[in-house]
């Protein structure tokens, strides 16, 4: 189960994610992502209270980044809790993602 | 995704198969099944574990035999015990693969004798456009900074493998782009188990040839 909030703060759009992005729910999190990403020009994914990420959720975060950078809008990731970091570090996430401990904003 | 590396691995010109690694390419098919079951969305992996998300038919035997298997072995719950499992069964992926291809009237079927003895076996194209696609979905996925779509990560990391990249790109093109390959690689789970199985038999087989003085 996941749950998506979204706020605005000090020019970038904030989608927060909580609960566990696996499969069931990685259609939710890319179209929450790629809206966000298609109508903002600085996008963060908080995942600060993000419990579990699976394969099927990573991709979904990834597909979001590259909509952002074909757009060329900024896609930032924040707040990594320690299950989901471990996640992002074995498959080299931060080759490819702008990761930052705290939100950008 | 298997079918589209087993395409690669076909020569244009001759119809001859490209087997360069033998065992590593048998692996990465296995991977390729496990992709494609992640993409029919039948499965789902964390960094070690795998999960059956639904078990009803794909429309494809051979990923309906894989998935017919895992259902009934709930003592395997890892991407690399699963590897192993199907690797060690030895199906004929790359056969199934081709006769599929075959079907879909993109290649076909030609036996021949070599030294009136040996069984040759080709698969001329018959339609060149889907290998072009797939050839040119590489080359941009590693030459371009763009994130790549899902299925062109995957295609990278099991054509990697397989040894099959050198097919699309010259030495000097994969020597530069090393570490975006490396990167697109080791992004996803199965393929970092895939190549954790690899590297595993080639230290096996290493341990088993004695050393030379």
């Amino acid at each position: 189960m996941i749950q998506l909030t979204e706020e605005t703060r000090s020019g970038w759009r904030v989608v927060s994610v909580s609960g566990r992005a696996d499969a069931e729910a990685a259609d939710a999190l890319e179209a929450a992502l790629r809206s966000a990403v298609e109508a903002n020009g600085r996008v963060a994914a908080d995942f600060a209270t993000l419990d579990y990420i699976s394969s099927a959720g990573l991709r979904a975060v990834l597909q979001a980044a590259r909509a952002a950078q074909t757009r060329g809008s900024e896609f930032a990731v924040c707040g990594l809790s320690a299950p989901v970091r471990k996640v992002f570090d074995m498959s080299g996430l931060h080759h490819v993602l702008r990761i930052h401990g705290e939100l950008p904003c | 995704m298997l079918e589209e590396v087993v395409l690669l691995a076909v020569d244009e010109t001759s119809g001859g198969l490209r087997s360069t690694r033998e065992f590593g390419t048998a692996y990465a098919l296995v991977g390729a099944v496990f992709f494609d079951l992640a993409l029919a969305r039948k499965i789902d992996t964390g960094t070690e574990a795998i999960h059956i998300l639904d078990p009803g038919p794909t429309g494809s035997a051979t990923l309906d035999r894989v998935l017919a298997a895992m259902a009934q072995r709930g003592d395997l719950t890892t991407v690399r015990q699963w590897i192993d499992e199907i690797f060690h069964r030895r199906d004929d992926l790359e056969g199934e693969a081709l006769a599929s291809l075959i079907r879909q009237g993109i290649l076909r079927h030609e036996k021949s004798k070599r030294l009136w003895i040996i069984d040759v076996e080709r698969f001329p194209m018959v339609d060149n456009r889907p290998q072009q696609d797939v050839r040119l979905r590489l080359a941009e996925a590693i030459l371009s900074d763009i994130i790549p779509d899902t299925r062109d990560i995957m295609l990278v990391s099991i054509a990697e493998p397989c040894g099959l990249l050198g097919y699309v790109l010259t030495g000097m093109q994969l020597a530069a782009r090393r570490q975006r390959i490396q990167m697109l690689c080791n992004l996803e789970t199965i393929s970092r188990k895939v190549a954790d199985a690899i590297n595993a038999l080639d230290a096996t087989l290493h341990q088993g040839i004695p050393r030379m003085m």
